[in-house]
Parts: structure tokens; sequence; C-alpha cells
């Protein structure tokens, strides 16, 4: 099974459907503005927050360089602590190793909190084509699941729909008509859920961070859904990508710095629950049995790659969705994939590595690089669709009509005397289409651009035709350069070229 | 038993789970060798130097006095719509209990069986409710206990002033439910337990060590909350919509 | 001292009013600009969209322009950023590497040079008029110019500058994005557009032209007369 499956029409096509939406474009920028501005305001006021994020970095640069040791550790240690510990390598044996955990327990219901692997799995689907109920109890994980949806947001999958839409569901489900009112609706879910807590025989999670040194999984969580899943039910799952290591529980502090103010501007999320085995045999609560299911995926295909191996710091805080210009457009079902947003147009072709068949999801990016900016463990998301389009084009899989383009833009590009030629052909050309300075055609290669825009026509004289005459000009008044800035400028390129003997070249006197 | 599957009835519940041990183990071994393979190096089995461990060291040595750990503390609980109480000793706490449990006329009350909470005597303070005391008969389903409740009383074991949160270990005598299930939730924080930072917290379960963490290690920052429809805020979505944290001494 | 100008590709061919007020602006301190005319292209384009080997035929022309040049100055943050991405183009190649790590040391947004090269705050310009600033994305976010063109207009004398709401949001432009995702790139540029009008400045400025000649085709597109002007020609224009 594909790490995230894919709908079959164009990320184009999808985003067209979005963008006519009006309702859920203005749901979309609502919340990511909030939640944008949550981040900024909490991260200003925690402060240092440039160093913090080096730190996050570090530390999972760190374990995911070690990832072999760190792991061993923390599933050494979980079995010591008495869970049942499991490996997948793909999608399909993580979902076999559920289902059979399930029905060794006689399960008829799982209750579930928030997991983007179990989304990753579609095990819903798979736990009901046995005959056992899927109970998502995240609120927003509850409704989507109620429309059949897949999320359209890592932390706020139901971002996209409205109270009112949310009262149709949820009075389709009491049997009696809610009213549009967020209290009354959560209420009713409340309700409801309590029940199917108190039935349920296997308790399933995802796991935000899991501590090699203590075989221990860290929760996130604010609704208390997710401790009601790892206290009642007598058998908890646990589904777990392989990259979530953490070393020990002072990192966790640095998760903890990052984690909830990059997600919702929280100082913590209001229950952070850490999970060391199932319940003491004493201990009146918790599960009797624990398992964790870790999970591949597609995610070992990053390690060793020096240009996506990053991709495994992530810590699925959202910020990137939030800060996106894209993603504020079109939500997150165009992006047609589990993940959406900027990490979900990296993750989702990586962990596939199917790049000729994910068309274009990573095109679906103008590289503004502000999910880089918003990221507290700094992932170059921006270069690394970059990388994803290179493969692409160089594995013989890029546009033949763009292939073609490009050639010849190198063709006029490569040599100055034939960029000169093209522009005064150009001028020629343009007679036809410029109508008061501008050319409004929606014709051809123009026809996007000019639904939009307009175009501005070629000046009587490029820059390189001006050239000669200005700079005659100018040298006939040329002033004395302040000595003072003479100074500047030489010191300079003195410590330029220092640095460069000493070997640290390249990074200039930039940030 | 499952439905169907043939196998399944044969092997008892021990017997299956060795079978997926023995396999888990088996493929352990190739699953880190295809990690270490793959970031081309050896097998690691060193622990190796982690020279970016914890938080940055300016920020270890952070720390407020007392008097601004409550004071951070109570704004940080307040701001996210927690209850705070400033209160010099437990039977302070304990009038306090029995003021809110008969101005909310509390039926059912659970609490921790911790020696402190029971010099209070809150069985004999509050006639009119029913107290149970976590896990003290065998016999009860105590989880269905807990979720009638409409008051669950728990000691914090620590508590962190940043963060505004309250740490709350599983025990025999201490279950996850009593500061889960019940409507309202009191928590009693002895303010010598107030720390500034959640790395002070969470530290202390590094030099614990495996071996004597327990199964549940909570971090309460406030009342269960949902802000899943139109970013519009929900109180006690599935936790307690109402939390007291009561700072004694 | 060699100081030689990056006109760029689309400065050069679009907009080459923006290259002479640069060039006049810096006489004023004496910097005398060379222009290698061998100079076309940064690449950007083919570099972004996947196509790394013309992305290379046309970065050579840039390396090859500015080898002998101690500093390098364009008007535009983005093609001066796409230097700073030329050491991963040529990581393969040393001979090149080792030319691709020198000229990102002496490449210059024109901002940055003004005010952390020469130490210029002030041009002494007058410019009476309401303005807002549009901070393009590869200029404050991969070269980090964010305080120098604030600076700078803060100096201009009768410039009201009127802050842009959701400033840092990116104007849609994106290079081949533009074409490739039409309808959301123009959604985007027709809600920076929106932005620029809600501050009700009679003029956008900016530090490169590839944005400002989006945002300035759907303004137009709208009939609204905003003017939008690049920052040197607003700096040169105040104190001609």
């Amino acid at each position: 099974m594909a790490a995230g499956s894919k709908t079959e029409s164009s990320v184009k096509a999808r985003a067209e459907l979005a963008l006519n939406d009006e309702f859920l474009r203005k749901a979309v920028r609502f919340t990511t503005e909030r939640l944008r501005g949550g981040k900024k305001k909490a991260s200003e006021e925690h402060g240092n927050w440039e160093e913090w994020r080096e730190r996050g970095k570090q530390i999972r640069l760190h374990t995911i360089a070690h990832l072999d040791y760190y792991l061993n550790l923390f599933v050494d240690n979980a079995r010591s602590n008495g869970v049942h510990v499991h490996f997948a390598n793909t999608g399909e044996e993580a979902v076999k190793l559920s289902l059979d955990i399930a029905q060794h327990a006689s399960a008829k219901s799982v209750v579930k909190s928030k997991s983007m692997v179990s989304e990753e799995l579609h095990l819903n689907h798979a736990l009901e084509s046995i005959g056992i109920e899927a109970v998502e109890t995240d609120l927003g994980e509850y409704i989507i699941q109620l429309a059949g949806e897949m999320p359209s947001h890592i932390v706020i999958p139901a971002i996209h729909k409205n109270r009112y839409q949310i009262a149709d569901l949820l009075s389709k489900e009491a049997g009696y008509t809610l009213p549009p009112d967020t209290t009354a609706l959560a209420g009713f879910v409340r309700k409801k859920l309590r029940e199917k807590f108190l039935e349920a025989e296997i308790g399933m999670t995802g796991c935000n961070f899991a501590i090699a040194e203590t075989g221990s999984i860290v929760l996130f969580e604010n609704e208390g859904n997710a401790r009601m899943v790892t206290t009642v039910p007598k058998t908890q799952i646990t589904l777990m990508g392989m990259e979530r290591i953490i070393p020990s529980w002072e990192d966790l502090e640095v998760m903890a710095t990052l984690l909830p103010r990059s997600a919702t501007g929280q100082k913590l999320t209001m229950y952070m629950s850490g999970i060391t085995g199932p319940r003491r045999e004493k201990d009146g609560d918790g599960p009797d049995e624990m398992h964790i299911i870790i999970v591949d995926n597609g995610r070992s295909l990053q390690l060793g790659d020096p240009e996506f191996q990053e991709l495994l710091n992530c810590i699925r805080c959202g910020a990137c969705l939030n800060a996106c210009p894209v993603y504020r457009h079109i939500g997150g079902h165009a992006y047609g994939s589990t993940y959406s947003g900027p990490i979900g147009a990296v993750l989702t072709p990586s962990l596939n590595k199917n790049i000729a068949e994910w068309d274009d999801i990573a095109n679906a990016s103008s590289l503004c690089g502000a999910c880089y900016e918003a990221c507290p463990v700094k992932i170059p998301l921006h270069d690394m669709l970059v990388y994803l389009r290179r493969r692409k084009v160089e594995s013989g899989n890029g546009n033949k009509l763009e292939s073609l383009g490009m050639q010849g833009f190198a063709t006029v590009m490569g040599n100055s005397s034939r960029l000169g030629g093209v522009l005064r052909l150009g001028k020629l050309g343009q007679k036809l289409v410029v109508r008061s300075g501008v050319i409004k055609t929606k014709l051809g290669p123009l026809k996007g651009w000019n639904t939009y825009r307009v175009t501005p026509s070629l000046p009587k004289e490029s820059f390189r035709d001006r050239w000669n005459t200005l700079d005659q000009e100018l040298k006939q008044e040329l002033r004395q350069m302040d000595p003072a800035m003479q100074r500047r400028m030489e010191e300079l390129v003195k410590k330029r070229e220092q640095e460069r003997k000493d070997g640290k070249g390249g990074n200039g006197h930039h940030g | 038993m499952a439905k169907g599957g043939t196998g399944i009835m044969a092997d008892t519940h021990k017997e299956w789970l060795e079978r997926l041990e023995a396999e888990s183990r088996k493929k352990q071994e190739l699953f880190m060798n295809d990690i270490a393979a793959k970031l081309r190096h050896p097998r690691m089995t060193e622990k190796p130097q982690h020279p970016f461990r914890g938080s940055p060291d300016f920020w270890k040595a952070f720390e407020w006095s007392v008097e601004e750990r409550i004071e951070a503390f109570t704004d940080n609980f307040l701001s996210v719509g927690g209850h705070v109480a400033r209160l010099e000793t437990m039977e302070e706490a304990k009038r306090f209990m029995v003021e809110k449990a008969e101005e909310m006329s509390a039926k059912y009350v659970i609490r921790q069986n911790q020696p402190e909470l029971a010099d209070l005597d809150l069985e004999g303070a509050l006639p009119e409710s029913q107290v149970s005391v976590w896990n003290t008969d065998p016999g009860q389903y105590w989880r269905a206990r807990a979720a009638e409740a409409d008051f669950g009383i728990v000691i914090a074991d620590h508590a962190v002033a940043y963060t505004g949160s309250v740490t709350v270990l599983s025990a025999e005598h201490k279950g996850r439910s009593v500061s889960l299930l019940p409507t309202v939730l009191i928590i009693i924080i002895p303010v010598d337990r107030l720390k500034t930072r959640l790395g002070e917290v969470l530290s202390a379960f590094d030099e614990a060590g495996r071996e004597n963490l327990p199964a549940g290690i909570h971090f309460i920052s406030g009342p269960s909350r949902s802000s899943d429809i139109e970013n519009d805020l929900t109180i006690g979505v599935h936790g307690p919509g109402i939390v007291y944290a009561l700072l004694v001494g | 001292m060699k100081v030689s100008l990056f006109i760029t590709c689309l400065s050069d061919a679009l907009y080459p009013r923006v290259g002479e007020a640069m060039v006049r602006l810096l006489a004023k301190y004496g910097v005398s600009l060379q222009f290698p005319t061998v100079q076309t292209c940064c690449g950007q384009p083919a570099f972004n969209s996947g196509y790394w080997k013309e992305a290379r035929d046309t970065a050579r022309t840039i390396l090859d322009a500015f080898e002998d040049s101690d500093f390098v100055i364009s008007p535009s943050g983005s093609c001066t950023g796409m230097i700073h991405h030329y050491p991963k183009l040529f990581e393969d190649d040393p001979v090149m590497l080792e030319r691709a790590n020198l000229l990102q040391s002496k490449a210059y947004e024109f901002t940055q040079f003004l005010v952390q090269v020469l130490g210029v705050t002030d041009v002494g310009a007058h410019f009476p008029h309401k303005v807002t600033y549009h901070p393009s994305c590869h200029g404050s976010r991969i070269l980090g110019v964010k305080d120098e063109p604030i600076a700078l207009m803060e100096n201009v004398k009768g410039l009201e500058l009127v802050p842009l709401p959701f400033a840092e949001d990116c104007c849609g432009f994106g290079g081949t994005f533009a074409v490739k995702m039409a309808d959301i790139s123009g959604a985007m540029v027709t809600e920076k557009a929106d932005h620029v009008l809600e501050t009700e400045a009679e003029v956008l400025v900016g530090l490169d032209m590839a944005c400002l000649l989006n945002i300035a085709g759907n303004l137009r597109y709208r009939n609204e007369p905003v003017r939008v002007m690049h920052l040197a020609e607003l700096l040169y224009e105040g104190v001609k």
C-alpha cells in the first residue's frame, strides 16, 4: 500500500475545485491565520526562538543519524517494560498486525486517538472490513470520519468544515437535530464517545515521540481522548513511525517547547502523557496488554539520502501548512494524499519513491520558503521541492514540452549575443499584441498569466542596449569615493580572501 | 475469541504472543541492519556522543523564586480556563473542597488513596456525597466509578510554573482515571513541588531510570479543550471541563 | 576595486530603468559600476523547474561575467539568492564549485550593498508619498534582507510608509509556477493586490522586479492606479 493513497485527478484540477469553494477558502484562511498568529506570539514570548529551533534540529539530526542505535534501544527498553513490539516494513504489514491483535482481543470496537500513521494506512477501512467498529475520538477526526473524508490538515483535520456542516453530520449521527453551536456539538460528542470509550476492547494511538532510554511513548493532545484510549480499554495498540525517536526525557523538553507553540501557539497542550508499558500488576487502570507497531512504509528510503534525510526530522506540527500561501488558498484535500501542505508535497512522493507518478504535487509551490521559516526543526522543504522536480526531470519523467522550452531557454541564455538577438526579435514580435503599453492576449503561453494580469511590453531599449551611453555619461561626472567606504570595501575583500585561505569560504557575508 | 481464523482458536493467547515476539525479535535484527546499511555505517551498538542533549544551557540555568513560580503558574493556569486557589494549609484545602462539593452538589466523589488525602477525612466532611477511594476494593470496576464521579481529587507529584502544568504519576493507589474521567478535577499542589521549568521534572525521569517509571506520567495544563470546530474554543470535550489547582503551603 | 552590476535578465529586458536608477544612485557615492555584457540570466527558471543541466549552462555566463569582480550588485534578492544555490548546482564539479563559492561571497543585493557595505541608510531623498513595501520571499528569507530597505525608506523625507497586511506572504509569482499553476498563482496575486489596495498607498515598492511585475500586472488588470516601483527607482527619483 502506498503511504497516503492518491486520488486520480491532478493537483491542478483539485485546486480548481477548492479555489471555487469560497467557504472552504474562507475557513482555511481564517484558521491558518489564527494558528500562524498564535505561533508568532508564542515563539516571541518564549524568546530565543532561533536557538530553540537550532537545538530541535540538532537533536533530531543526531537521533536520525544514529537511528539504528536509538530505535534498537527503544525497542529493547519497551520490551523490558512489558510491551509487545512489532515491526512493519510496509503499510500492509502494519494493517495485518493490527487486525491480528484486534482479533485476538476479540474486539468488537476500537477507539482511536489521532494518528497520522493510521490515516496513512487507511486502518479504519481495514478494521471495518473484518467487522470491527473503528471510532475516531479526536473531535476533528470524528467529524471527518462521519463525513467519510481524509483529514485536510495535520493538526486540525476538519479545518475545511464549518459549524453548519458539522451540525448536519452530527445530527444524522444523533438521530435528532443539533444546533450549529460549538458547545452543543462538542457536548453531544462527549456523551456519545464516553460510551464508546467504556465499551471498546482496544484503544489505538499514534505516537508523537518515543523515548529511547526508557522505552516510553509520549502523546500530546488537548481533548483528553488519547488519555481515554490509553487508560480505559484492556488492550492498547500504538502505531509509531520508525523516526519518532528522541534519546531522553531531557530532549523532550526541547520538543515540548517547539511542538505546541508551532502547532497551536500553546505553551503546552492540555495533556502530555508519557506511557511506559502496560499497567503495573497492582494498578487499577491502564491497559493489560500493550502493543507498539513500528512502521517504516517508505520512511527508511530517506536514510542516507543527503537531500531528503532531514525529512525524518519532522515533528508533525503543521506550522508549514499554516504558513503556506498555497495551502491557504487550496486547503489540504487538493494535495490528494494523507499529508498535505508543504510537508505533504515533499513527504508523499518521498515515501512512495515514485516520482514519475506524483505528477504535479511538487509543482504546487511558489518556492517562497515560508515553510522553512515556520519549521521548528528547520527542514528545508522549499529546497526539497526543487530536488524532487530535478529527480523527476533527470529520471526522464519531465514534461516533454517544458523540457523543450528549457533547452531553448538554455540555448538563448547560455550566450549573451543570442539573448540580445532574441530581445530584438521580441520587440518586433510584440507589435502584434501590445495595446497601450501592455499585452492582454489570452492566447498561447500567456493564457494562464493574463487571466489574472496584464503583461508589460518590452521597452524601446534593453539595459544592454543603453549601457554604453549611460556609462559614458556617468564617467564624466563620477565622484571620488568616501575614503571610509573605500576602506570598508577593501577590508571586506581581504577578509573574504583570508576566509577562503582558511577553507571557510562559501557562506560569505550572509546569514 | 475472534471469529473465523483457523489456528487462532487453537493456540492460547500466551502462545500467540510468544510467537509474535519470536517473529519480532528476528525482524528487529533485519530492521536495524537495514537502517545501518542505509545510513552507511556499521551497526551501532555503543552509545553515541550526544552533544546537544536537552535544552540549551542558558535555559537550564533559568530559575524563578517561589513567589514568581506561584505567580506564573497561576497566570498560566487561569489563561487556559483553569481555576487556582492559593491556600496555606491542607485544612484550608479541605474547606475549599467541601465548599465546592456542596456548591455543585457533588453526589459522587473519587479520590486517590494517598495518606495526605485520607488525613482530611473528606468522607466525614461530605455526608451528602458518596466518596470512594481508588483501588481499595479489588472487586470494583474502578474505571466506571471514576467515570460516574462528579469530583476527582488528586495530589500532584510535580508542577511546572513556566507552562502552568501539573504532573500526576500512576501507581496502585493513584489511578489515571481519577484525573481524567470525573466532571470536575481538583488537584492539590504542595508548593514545594512547584518547579520553574518543564525540564526540571522531565530530567528526574531520566535520573530515575526505566525500571522506576510508572506506567502513566501525565502532565495536565488545564481543562480538556478542543478548537476543532471553526477554531472556536470548547472546554471539556473528553476530560474534565472544570479544573481547580490548589496551591498549598 | 571592481564593482559589477548583475542586471538580471528581467531588468535587462523589461525594466532597464531600474538598472539605470541603481547605477546613477551608486555613482553619487563614487561607485563606478562595470557591466560585463556576457551575463545573461542566473538560471533560476531552469533550476527551480528541475532542469539543472540547463541551469548550469546559464549560470556559467554569470560565473564568467563576474570572475574578476570584487563586488557583484544586483537589483534582485531572488537572483542574488540563486547565486547562493550555485554551490549546490555545481557540487559535483570541484573547479566550478570553487568558483561558485567565490561568487557567492561577492554577491550582494542592492540594499544590502548600500547599507552593509557602503554604510548608507540616508541617501538624502525626498519623496512625499504614501508608500507600502512588499518584502520579496527570496530576498528576505534566503538573503535575510529585512531591515535594510526599511532603514532606507525611513530616512526618505516626506515618505509615509504604511505597513502591508500579510506582507511576508508570497505574491504568487514563483517563476514557472505562475504559468503551471496559473489559478493558484492568480488567487495569490489577487489577494496580494487586495492587501496593497487596503493600505491606500499611492506607491508599492519592492526589491524584486519579478514580484513587482506580477503584482503590477494584477493591479493594471483591475485598472488600479497604484504606482509600482523598485526601491532603487524611488530613491533615485527622490534625490534627482
